[in-house]
């Protein structure tokens, strides 16, 4: 790297902020565990907490890149989760493959819709998002009558179905987190080495000068919430196997605690900042939390409260450090 | 015939109509009173043949007398854990002091329109709402629903509209038992007459309405705890999910069971009790968490809810092997009933959506036609279903 | 090309008007002076919120915090009700609105954080803090004089309530558009460097901006309380994402500088009208969705290609442009 690169790339210690902040809240957590409860680093708990969090962590992944191209969150997420698991349970006389691809097309095209009412027409995603998760929302209670839909068990299919959520790789680990890490590998090549992901940090981070620079970024835009969509329909359908019924209130809540994730891992809304492990580190902290706060037996109530105050806490302190470390747009 | 041919075949007659007797009542679900119509006779507006998508009559009643017992001076004073310290909350409605009820308009039920008043849209109001439309559509009744999103400040608008309408009939669901009380005000000065149902308003509101009708949900978890403490050989340590807050069940699906074991089984032991927001991952996360907590001290778990909850229950139980925790929980949906049916869960409480849905449009209906109506509050059965009984009420409404 | 300026600055108005003579033709009882009476008094709950974020997004920012905001007020001022009197709860409910808006305003200026993360810290905090407060049930006041005050008819479609959100909306609305405080919220909100070389400081704004949406929302939510006698936990939830739509489609940026509170009033009551009008049909919930849902779709499309018409006109000679 010449000495004139050098010279404008950020100090190293405005780039380890963002990761430090994950690290060491988490690190601090497992410290207060130990304390708090002799069970809270034994296998069992940890893997019970990591798996509670698995679906929180594939609809993260596809958030960042929503967030990461500056257009702050998708609001249709709970939507999108529940339209795919509906539409795989209601396709399951065709056979689990039918099933899982009507389920995931039904997602993507709210996603293929988001995309372009977002990046190419450029309506306000906040606005945009809330809008289509509303229209997906009343189309869920409209098609199927305001009612449930069961997966079949008599089918082999709905068996199939049922047994998405719970089964296991070598009978040990939990087949959400492989799906999990699948997701979170590829979403963290696709940022770090493929174009898209120099394109879209460009464009999250100043819009008008990608966009001049030849950057397709209506495309990239539309891409964001195509991905999002991929992952949400994903978790949807995983959801809708762990409940065991396609419905419209499944996935409730996943949009704003979503966006929680994304955030705490370091992701800026301004766009262009952070990355896939920064998300793996907020659905972390998220899932450790509760833990820690359970063992102690606090009040749920309580538990909320905490989760606030530690999520304004860590964002204002990384917040202040990026400032003084010289950074003026946290 | 021969006289000893007379005595064996009067013999097989005589078990043979007790073994229709039996079948017969065993049809009628669980022996519960099937509603007729005391009209019925005058206007020929027969309901006892309506069943529900479950298979079960559609109108059933718990006709049990009411008879609470004595109001302490002050229940708020009382400890949580002591039954009086809810008598406000489980008996509202009971002393049936009532203002000066409107008369029914002239003409009938049939062609009246009734508006009925949901709090919010959930697949066991979709069953409850169909229920209702089965009994209206018996009736001649027009049936109009709106629905108010767990907003009262919107359910407070649609009051004002159904007054607007000049509806002949409001049947109202509540989305707040405190919250509704000068809506039913209002309801009354403007002189539509109103049934409450599934969520009972508080005394103050109950002088309004003609009457109120839904599951006892105080009761059937006093029942539930009968059978959980049996199960769990009166003694051990138990949690609760809670359901959500802001809501009745809130407290009736939480003290009414603790307020009943503190009864009759006091060597078992509350170990905590958490809201989850009924949601499965959530609910999975807090049982792991109090299993690794409270280890084998954790005998036994109450869901307010039977499906998301109690899935989450399950999965968390399953990975720790802890096979021998006692569960049971609020039901009836089909999750809940497959899983009872699969020893996983030992036992649920039985809510008909329909039969909730059914019984107020009844008792309009009848009311729109003359009968007066005699009770403040009408209570659907109770019943507990467990792994014998679980096929009876397959295929699940919702 | 006047008349469509034109109609890109009145679009709500002729929106509010265009959704009320479609439900007046069409809905079942939609058109009598109750049934407005309704409507005004059902949408007088969600002003003093939309105008508070208004101000808000008028500075470039956003608050998600308003809901739980109007939870804890109408909690506070029932809760407080048979101590200190209606008055005095009220006050209190805006002293605590006032703290969480200082409180938002803080994080925002002081450490920086992004407005959209710290509020919706905020927001988890204050409606745990509300559910506290009431043990997760309802409160209720048993007094029943002041709901009969508010909610009874005063001319025939106004209420004493709806006067009084009505009026105060009203008076905001003054004050942001002919006050020098009001224009130095859009000066900040456009152009926060041109502010400071004015001699206005933006922090101030800003910061002040959170804190007239953290009492305004208590307010609100005290009134509403008062009126409705009772306050639950989940009374501000629903408001929330009504009123950030309201206040977006009535015509108020994201980016700031741009902004009435006169929209966002007709905002809300468009949306309310909407959910009344498909309510005399007795239409499902399906259809509130779908309806709001596009809605609120075919405005943000509407703005978007607005937006972008202009773009492609930025940079020409505008005293070439009689049409602009």
């Amino acid at each position: 790297m010449t000495a004139e690169a050098r010279a404008v790339r950020p100090a190293l210690r405005m780039r380890l902020i963002p990761a430090a902040r994950v690290v060491s809240v988490i690190l601090l957590l497992a410290a207060a565990g130990r304390l708090i409860s002799d069970r809270f680093l034994t296998i069992p708990n940890l893997l019970n907490t990591v798996q509670a969090v698995a679906l929180l962590g594939i609809v993260a992944v596809g958030v960042l890149f929503v967030t990461y191209t500056g257009n702050y969150a998708d609001l249709s997420v709970p939507s999108i989760m529940a339209f795919s698991g509906i539409v795989a349970v209601s396709a399951l006389r065709f056979g689990i493959v039918a099933s899982l691809a009507a389920g995931l097309c039904a997602g993507l095209a709210v996603g293929v819709v988001n995309g372009i009412a977002v990046g190419y027409a450029r309506a306000n995603p906040i606005i945009w998002t809330l809008a289509s998760g509303s229209v997906v929302g009343g189309a869920i209670r409209w098609l199927y009558s305001g009612s449930q839909v069961y997966p079949d068990s008599q089918l082999p299919a709905g068996r199939i179905f049922l047994a998405l959520y719970r089964a296991s790789l070598f009978g040990a680990i939990p087949a959400t987190l492989c799906v999990l890490a699948l997701l979170a590998v590829a979403a963290h090549l696709i940022m770090t080495r493929a174009a898209y992901g120099r394109e879209a940090k460009l464009t999250g981070a100043a819009y008008d000068v990608a966009r001049m620079s030849g950057v397709n970024v209506k495309l990239i835009v539309a891409l964001a919430f195509f991905a999002s969509s991929f992952a949400a329909s994903i978790g949807g359908i995983l959801l809708t196997s762990l409940n065991k019924v396609g419905a419209a209130y499944i996935g409730g809540g996943y949009d704003f605690l979503a966006v929680t994730a994304v955030v705490l891992g370091g992701v800026s809304l301004a766009g262009g900042r952070g990355g896939v492990a920064g998300v793996l580190g907020g659905v972390l902290i998220i899932g450790v939390l509760r833990n820690l706060l359970m063992l102690l037996g606090t009040d749920t109530f309580v538990q909320d409260i905490v989760q606030g105050a530690v999520f304004i806490l860590v964002v204002g302190i990384s917040s202040l450090m990026l400032r003084r470390a010289g950074r003026d747009d946290a | 015939m021969v006289h000893g041919e007379w005595r064996v075949t009067g013999r097989f007659a005589l078990l043979a109509m007790l073994a229709a007797a039996v079948g017969l009542a065993g049809c009628s679900g669980h022996g519960a009173p099937v509603l007729r119509g005391p009209d019925e006779a005058a206007v020929s507006i027969g309901t006892s043949d309506l069943r529900s998508a479950d298979g079960q009559p559609l109108l059933i009643l718990d006709d049990a007398p009411l008879r609470p017992p004595a109001r302490p001076p002050d229940p708020k004073a009382l400890p949580e854990e002591d039954a009086l310290h809810w008598w406000d909350i489980e008996y509202a409605g009971w002393r049936g002091e009532k203002a000066a009820q409107p008369r029914p308009p002239a003409g009938g039920a049939r062609g009246k329109r009734v508006v009925c008043l949901r709090f919010m849209d959930h697949p066991y109001l979709t069953a409850y709402s169909n229920g209702m439309r089965k009994v209206a559509d018996r009736y001649g009744i027009r049936l109009k629903t709106m629905i108010a999103n767990n907003d009262f400040n919107i359910q407070s608008q649609q009051v004002d509209q159904a007054i607007n309408e000049r509806a002949d009939l409001v049947i109202i669901l509540p989305v707040d038992a405190i919250a509704v009380v000068p809506m039913l005000e209002r309801l009354y000065q403007n002189g539509v007459p109103v049934i409450a149902s599934n969520l009972i308003p508080v005394d103050e509101g109950m002088k309004y309405v003609l009457c109120w009708t839904g599951p006892d949900d105080w009761g059937q978890f006093r029942m539930l705890a009968r059978d959980f403490a049996r199960r769990m050989n009166y003694e051990g340590g138990y949690c609760i999910v809670r359901h959500m807050p802001g809501g009745s069940p809130f407290f009736s699906r939480t003290f009414g069971m603790i307020t009943e074991l503190k009864k009759i089984a006091p060597k078992m032991r509350l170990l905590d009790m958490q809201a989850t927001g009924l949601q499965a991952e959530r609910t999975m996360q807090v049982t792991s968490d109090w299993i690794t907590r409270f280890g084998p001290e954790l005998k036994g778990i109450v869901s307010a809810d039977d499906s998301g909850a109690q899935i989450g229950i399950d999965e968390a139980v399953a990975k720790a092997r802890r096979e021998d925790i006692v569960r049971v929980a609020a039901g009836n949906s089909k999750v809940g009933m497959d899983a009872v049916k699969a020893g996983t869960l030992d036992a649920i409480t039985y809510q008909s959506a329909e039969a909730d849905g059914a019984l107020p449009m009844k008792l309009a209906g009848d009311w729109l036609n003359g009968k007066p109506i005699t009770r403040p509050v009408y209570y659907l059965p109770k019943h507990i279903i467990t792994k014998e009984d679980v096929s009876r009420y397959m295929p699940a409404q919702w | 090309m006047r008349s469509l300026r034109l109609f890109a600055r009145y679009r709500i108005y002729l929106l509010l008007a265009a959704v009320c003579a479609i439900m007046a033709a069409s809905a079942p009882n939609f058109a009598s002076a109750f049934n407005a009476g309704t409507i005004l008094k059902s949408a007088s709950a969600h002003l003093l919120p939309a105008a508070g974020l208004t101000f808000v997004l008028v500075v470039g920012q956003i608050d998600l915090s308003f809901g739980a905001c109007m939870t804890l007020g109408g909690m506070l001022a029932i809760g407080l009700e048979p101590s200190l009197g209606w008055p005095g709860g009220i006050a209190v409910a805006v002293l605590a609105g006032l703290g969480i808006g200082l409180a938002n305003g803080a994080l925002v200026t002081v450490a920086r954080v992004n407005s959209f993360i710290a509020t919706l810290g905020t927001m988890i905090i204050v409606q745990a803090a509300a559910k506290i407060y009431c043990h997760g049930g309802t409160l209720a006041v048993h007094d029943f004089r002041l709901h009969h005050w508010l909610d009874g008819a005063l001319l025939t479609v106004l209420c004493p309530r709806a006067l009084i959100c009505i009026g105060l909306a009203l008076a905001l609305a003054a004050l942001l558009h002919w006050t020098t405080i009001g224009r130095g919220f859009l000066l900040v909100g456009a152009n926060p460097s041109t502010a400071w070389f004015a001699g206005l400081r933006p922090d101030r704004y800003v910061a002040g901006a959170f804190v007239l949406c953290g009492a305004l929302s208590a307010l609100g939510g005290a009134i509403f309380a008062a009126s409705a006698c009772a306050a639950n936990p989940t009374m501000g939830d629903n408001s929330l994402m009504l009123v950030i739509a309201a206040v977006i489609i009535g015509g108020t940026s994201m980016k700031g500088g741009r902004g009435s509170v006169a929209a966002s009033m007709a905002a809300v009551f468009m949306l309310v009208a909407l959910i009344d009008g498909l309510s005399c049909f007795g239409a499902g919930f399906e259809a509130q969705l779908i309806a709001s849902g596009s809605v609120m779709a075919g405005v943000v499309l509407y703005d978007a290609f607005v937006a972008r018409r202009h773009e492609l006109r930025r940079g020409a000679r505008p005293h070439l442009m009689r049409s602009g």
